[in-house]
């Protein structure tokens, strides 16, 4: 590939497709905005101000918990030899979808949950659950349990996919440690010289996990507060109505969202270069090193968020096979198979989740791989902007676009419809979790293989590719744990014809069949965690026979 | 300073690869000691376990006297000895002055911009105080560096092979900037080369392959 206008040509073959079909998504959503009467009675919605106040509470709240709680952690364990069990930690928390951790929390902490049923009645004086909403409580304060629980891991892996470049982690850790030659804390350190760093290169990991947190529906409806529900719930039922006119409405709330969502993430900016003034107010206090313990807080703090995680799975565990199961009792008074066997009998939404996972994760990886090879710098920024869409756009707005394409091309109620919505979600991962790896990669590598006399296939298939193998796997894992976790797409361009173990979960949440519920929400994590133990396999470094060799 | 070595050796837990046994030096005030030694002997990781630095791997015995006190028990920040990297390691967040300002010890605003100033003076760079270090040149940046370590008041000062990165013309241009600000400090300094050119005091060097052989 020696001439630029070859590269130009490529690049634009792999941009077009996807810039035209975001591009052509967003042009069927806009007119919504010129709908005055839409914005009319979104407006005269009962109670369209409370929405509004509990998407924004809870979707900031469990940001700044995640995002602090991610930084805290990060200080606690980074320079620490517990930093890489943690990052071994990662991957099956990151392979739960949100909605399975919301349905195993709503086990956990339901009046009849494990949490009251471990104190009742001996502390509680409970012999029945009793009559107080503990999961969709009024403050949404379980949704943003939920959310932190689950954000906190995919912050923690983002920093981790920065800190393990050789050009930024490597070297901050040296300057850490100049930092503590020259007579600052470990902790000081990390927060004056790693963190002012490591937080900027955060930026677009932590605005997903906003526009996340403010959009979310599915994971909303199971562990989110009924009356009033967030914005985005009231938003998806608007959509979900048949009638066209409360649809324009929940368009219009789409758009609201997206503008709750822009004014968020300026203030987070605006919040990250306020704390790094206070990060960087050169005082010249040294701070204290404590005396280095094996059990530090931090350490047990992640301990409690994987035994969390270990809970939720088990209770989903469990549940799925209870049969009669009284009140106080910590274990059923019987199992029952009645749940996996008609899992088993509509095996179908299995297959079909791995097929759509397999399918949109590898078309991912081959296209996010090609482009960081071939397109010039300037393109990748400029089409990234317009690929993260996905991620900051609502849901419930740039679904409904898709949703309308897909209409036009005869593709709803298709697998090939569904592929092309999944695809479009799990792009932007593929590219957040390759791109520190890929664009760290040591070019005079690549320097070396041309002077050896070697093509640039060869460079790549014998040289970049088997070095970047682990992170090309678990990037795959990624990309397939994104596409397994999709609701809404699912939903509209599938049209109830294409169903997966997502879509089961969901739908069946609202019903009483709790065991059927649990074991859908059981298969939603274990299809990805057995992706993530796929990749840990397939991209395992080298063995050497004599390591002294 | 007296540095005193039972052992060092480094590796993993089930194999341990020794570097060094049985070692005292003491390095007089002002004095600059010399160690030679061949790349990958483990010269670094020696000025590691002096300074403290939690290298993966590395295991230390090793005694450390500061001024009369013992300091191998102190964490790195408490040891007060200045190290100086082979490459610079300015922070590329902070701007020239926001790197020698970390470094000065707290107090008032003004005698802290004070001693930021006549470092600056001493280094010539007042017209570059506010850039961001990356725009300045590889032997720009390793005077700053060292301005940076000795602002921070060390007892005692490590080097380990701060020349080899630069080009040959501004080695000597540096090292002699480095040893005036050594002695004229009065500061123990320990230097760890593979470079006889980098030698500052013929009566103080100590040869790494000897010290082996001599244990082995």
């Amino acid at each position: 590939m020696k001439s630029p206008y070859l590269l130009q040509i490529s690049s634009a073959l792999l941009a077009a497709p996807i810039a035209l079909l975001l591009i052509a998504a967003c042009a069927t959503i806009l007119p919504a905005i010129g709908q005055f009467d839409a914005w009319n009675a979104l407006w005269e919605a009962p109670g369209l101000l409370r929405a509004v106040g509990m998407t924004l509470w809870t979707g900031l709240a469990s940001t700044l918990l995640a995002w602090w709680l991610t930084a805290w952690l990060l200080s606690q364990a980074f320079g620490r030899p517990w930093w890489h069990k943690l990052v071994r930690s990662l991957p099956p928390l990151l392979a739960t979808p949100h909605a399975a951790f919301a349905v195993g929390l709503v086990f956990l902490i339901a009046p009849s949950g494990w949490f009251l049923r471990s104190m009742s009645p001996w502390l509680t004086g409970y012999s029945a659950p009793p009559q107080i909403a503990t999961s969709q409580d009024a403050y949404g304060l379980g949704l943003i349990a939920m959310l932190v629980f689950k954000e906190v891991p995919f912050l923690l892996w983002a920093a981790a996919t920065q800190l393990q470049r050789d050009d930024t982690g490597a070297r901050w850790q040296r300057e850490a440690w100049a930092a503590q030659t020259l007579g600052y804390s470990r902790q000081r350190a990390f927060w004056q010289v790693l963190w002012p760093q490591l937080s900027k290169r955060l930026l677009w990991p932590l605005l997903a996990v906003l526009a996340y947190g403010l959009t979310v529906v599915d994971a909303a409806l199971i562990a989110g507060p009924g009356s009033p529900a967030t914005l985005s719930v009231r938003a998806w039922q608007w959509l979900q109505d048949s009638d066209e006119a409360t649809n324009t409405v929940g368009a219009a709330a789409g758009w609201l969202l997206t503008a709750l969502v822009a004014a968020s993430a300026a203030l987070l900016v605006l919040q990250e270069k306020f704390s790094k003034h206070l990060w960087l107010g050169f005082n010249g206090q040294r701070g204290k090193d404590t005396e280095l313990r094996t059990w530090s807080v931090g350490r047990i703090a992640w301990g409690a968020v994987l035994l969390l995680y270990a809970a939720v799975l088990l209770a989903l565990g469990v549940g799925s096979v209870a049969g009669i199961w009284p009140f106080p009792a910590l274990l059923p008074q019987s199992l029952s198979w009645e749940a996996w066997s008609s899992v088993m009998g509509s095996s179908a939404s299995v297959w079909m989740t791995l097929a759509i996972a397999a399918s949109s994760s590898g078309i991912a990886l081959i296209w996010a791989v090609a482009w960081l090879e071939l397109s010039p710098p300037s393109w990748d920024a400029a089409l990234r902007k317009l690929l993260y869409l996905p991620l900051l756009l609502p849901g419930v707005l740039w679904v409904v676009g898709i949703h309308r394409l897909a209409l036009a091309g005869g593709l709803t109620g298709t697998w090939l419809g569904v592929l092309l919505a999944h695809l479009l979600a799990v792009l932007p991962y593929t590219l957040i979790a390759l791109s520190p790896a890929y664009q760290g990669f040591d070019a005079r590598y690549a320097h070396i293989s041309a002077a050896l006399g070697k093509s640039r296939w060869t460079y790549l298939s014998q040289v970049k590719w088997p070095l970047l193998r682990t992170s090309l796997w678990s990037t795959a894992a990624v990309g397939f744990a994104v596409s397994v976790a999709q609701f809404l797409p699912t939903l509209y361009i599938g049209e109830g014809r294409i169903v997966t173990v997502t879509t089961e979960a969901v739908t069946l949440s609202s019903g009483g069949q709790r065991s059927l519920v649990a074991a859908f929400a059981w298969l939603q994590w274990l299809l990805p965690a057995m992706a993530f133990a796929l990749a840990a396999w397939l991209g395992k470094p080298r063995r050497w026979l004599n390591s002294k060799a | 300073m007296k540095i005193e070595v039972k052992q060092l050796s480094v590796g993993t837990d089930s194999e341990q690869r020794m570097l060094l046994q049985g070692f005292d030096l003491t390095c007089a005030p002002g004095s600059i000691t010399t160690l030679m030694g061949p790349s990958g002997c483990g010269k670094s990781s020696l000025l590691a376990a002096i300074a403290g630095l939690p290298i993966t791997g590395l295991q230390a015995d090793i005694q450390v006297e500061l001024a009369g006190k013992r300091v191998e028990h102190l964490p790195t920040s408490q040891r007060r000895i200045g190290l100086l990297f082979q490459d610079d390691l300015l922070f590329a967040h902070m701007s020239v002055r926001e790197n020698l300002l970390f470094a000065v010890p707290p107090g008032s605003k003004d005698e802290r911009t004070e001693k930021v100033d006549a470092a600056l003076k001493d280094l010539g760079f007042e017209a570059m105080a506010d850039r961001n270090p990356l725009t300045l040149s590889g032997g720009q940046r390793a005077r700053v560096s060292l301005m940076r370590t000795l602002l921070a008041q060390p007892q005692a000062l490590l080097l380990d092979e701060p020349f080899s990165k630069l080009d040959v013309a501004l080695r000597e241009q540096f090292r002699q900037f480095v040893f005036a600000h050594v002695r004229r400090l009065q500061l123990p300094t320990l230097l760890v080369t593979h470079d006889a050119a980098d030698i500052a005091d013929g009566t103080r060097v100590i040869d790494w392959s000897a010290l082996v052989s001599a244990h082995a």
